[in-house]
């Protein structure tokens, strides 16, 4: 029987290989897709639960957090077009003007 | 008692007003015949109004104690109008209607800029409905709405290598953040099967779960201390405030940072009440150890900038410090209206002398005076009026008394001791001093010093003059009229608690 305690393993699972990801990456895409597994983490999480009491405001939640992450990604793409059209990389470590 | 009976959905109205205000640019801009075309005077004028408006309505509200007495329900509990809604409103839109002014000039020759007006009001929108969430569903929208605009408005000038770097750094730790705030989020939901702010505290029981609800109270505290840029998620501030277009970070610095802390007020005092969880975790300790080192690390790294600009941002972190006091000082025997109080009339003084500060090195920008300390030498001569403002928005941030920082300081210190945290208030006061060491050597740069170069001012933007002039005028009347608005704000606390 699959029971809550194994989701919560399963998303803890989820948002740690995200959270390796932010770490371990420095390219800006592997960075959003590493977001976005921490995001759906949440997502499992609260869909799980929702089954579990019987109630429905997590899995309403799991759509807007959804939603949300899409624009979210929206302006993250804006923002590393920008990137490689001034420092010609996505890298994101390669930006330190501001550094001295 | 009201004159004229509204319904209870206009209770939003300044969210509401501001939302219609960013529709209304996007409409301008795209019935005009050619692109981009659209006259900056119009642009400015409809931000204007709007920001006004819902100025005055929230400052209408707190005189008609619409929702003071007992806090108005909206949408089935989602959302809420209360007094500390108010004072957030009044914030935000003060500072929104400064900064439009303030970008009439800073972006007159960038494209786009019924864009960057819209977007600023949506982030607004976002940062209004921050004071009135009251449920852990609304909170992570509004959250959202207030950050992802930012992201955009930061990396405005897209040519600008500082503000395109200063954007990604912003969105990279904000989207990590918000992602473990959805996280925090999903595992108080696992712990006590709502997402309602009065449910969850109701339903908070120390013995079962402790662990998640603990890991999930410490990552939604982390989410709130990203938007404050509280120190172990500060790192994004020195830079985005350096990078982004001037009237940009001034409202991040003072409307964002205001809207965070007035969710963490909410959430800490409603759903977290520290004697429903204090066994699980003691977030009153986490919140006096991350006070301290706020306020130290943002002073001493203000102390050691060059750039006038990098040195307002971290003295930024430092002012986050201050404010974090009125979370970490409610203890039992505190008097808690007046130490949350204390924080929320801080913020409040805090967005017209901060703004202000960031205002007048946007006017340098605008003349191409320079970023450091010795760049600004002798700007007094050039530019007595703006100088005296500045001095008057230094001064005040240090805590001296020409302006109203003196006044909220000393009751956030003073409601720091009455708690019985008189270490805490010594730091703060120590932080104060050394503060007033860096904010003086700008002024004794625009004064005493001789100039360094030949200024080449030959014109004096009045949108900028203006923005600059009245957050000055209002810094010092807050000064006079501090009884008057601590009431409000204290009773707005009370009626949390």
């Amino acid at each position: 029987m699959v029971g809550v305690v194994h989701y919560l393993v399963l998303s803890a699972a989820v948002f740690a290989i995200g959270v390796f990801g932010v770490m371990a990456r420095s390219n800006a895409l592997m960075f959003l897709m590493s977001v976005e597994l921490m995001l759906n983490a949440a997502n499992i999480n609260l869909v799980a639960f929702s089954l579990h009491y019987g109630n429905l405001t997590g899995q309403v939640f799991a759509l807007l957090v959804m939603a949300l992450a899409a624009a979210e990604v929206a302006i993250g793409l804006g923002i590393i077009l920008v990137l490689d059209r001034n420092f010609g990389d996505i890298d994101v470590t390669v930006p330190t003007t501001m550094r001295r | 008692m009201a004159a004229i009976e509204l319904p209870t959905w206009a209770a939003l109205a300044p969210a509401l007003i501001l939302a219609a205000t960013a529709l209304v640019l996007f409409l301008i801009d795209s019935i005009e015949s050619e692109p981009d075309t659209t006259s900056p005077v119009l642009l400015t004028a409809v931000g204007l109004a709007g920001a006004l408006g819902a100025l005055a309505f929230n400052v209408w509200y707190l005189i008609a104690d619409t929702g003071q007495n007992a806090p108005i329900e909206l949408f089935g509990g989602q959302l809420m109008v209360d007094g500390m809604t108010l004072v957030l409103g009044t914030i935000v839109a003060s500072v929104l209607a400064l900064v439009v002014l303030a970008s009439y000039d800073y972006i007159a020759d960038d494209p786009y800029q019924a864009e960057y007006f819209s977007l600023l009001f949506l982030a607004a929108t976002g940062m209004t409905l921050l004071g009135s969430v009251d449920s852990f569903v609304t909170a992570f929208l509004a959250l959202e709405l207030s950050s992802l605009p930012s992201y955009a408005l930061v990396a405005y000038l897209k040519d600008n290598q500082g503000s395109v770097e200063a954007g990604l750094k912003y969105f990279l730790i904000g989207a990590l953040s918000s992602a473990i705030f959805a996280y925090g989020i999903s595992l108080i939901y696992g712990a006590t099967g709502s997402l309602q702010f009065d449910a969850v505290a109701a339903a908070v029981d120390p013995t079962a779960l402790p662990g998640i609800l603990g890991v999930g109270i410490v990552m939604v505290a982390g989410g709130v201390a990203f938007k404050t840029a509280i120190v172990p998620f500060h790192f994004w501030a020195p830079e985005a405030y350096e990078g982004a277009p001037t009237p940009i970070s001034a409202f991040l610095s003072s409307a964002s940072k205001a809207a965070g802390f007035i969710l963490a007020f909410r959430i800490f005092t409603t759903a977290f009440p520290i004697e429903a969880v204090a066994t699980t975790i003691d977030w009153l300790v986490l919140f006096q150890a991350l006070a301290v080192v706020t306020m130290v690390l943002g002073n001493f790294a203000a102390a050691t900038q060059e750039s006038v600009k990098r040195m307002l941002a971290y003295s930024s972190i430092g002012h986050a410090g201050y404010v974090l006091i009125a979370l970490a000082a409610l203890t039992p025997t505190a008097n808690a209206d007046l130490v949350l109080g204390a924080g929320m009339l801080h913020l409040l003084v805090y967005g017209f002398m901060n703004t202000g500060a960031f205002l007048f090195v946007g006017l340098a920008e605008y003349w191409d005076v320079g970023r450091t300390f010795e760049d600004y030498n002798g700007l007094a001569q050039e530019a007595p009026i703006a100088s005296v403002a500045m001095t008057i928005f230094l001064f005040s941030l240090a805590g001296l008394p020409v302006g109203a920082g003196f006044l909220s300081k000393y009751v956030l210190f003073g409601a720091a001791v009455g708690a019985g945290l008189w270490w805490l208030a010594a730091v703060g006061a120590i932080a104060s001093a050394l503060s007033l060491f860096y904010y003086a050597r700008v002024v004794k740069a625009l004064w005493i010093e001789e100039p360094s170069q030949d200024f080449e001012i030959d014109t004096y933007p009045v949108g900028l003059y203006a923005a600059i002039i009245v957050a000055a005028v209002v810094t010092v009347l807050l000064l006079p009229g501090f009884g008057l608005v601590s009431e409000d704000a204290i009773a707005a606390a009370g009626a949390l608690l």
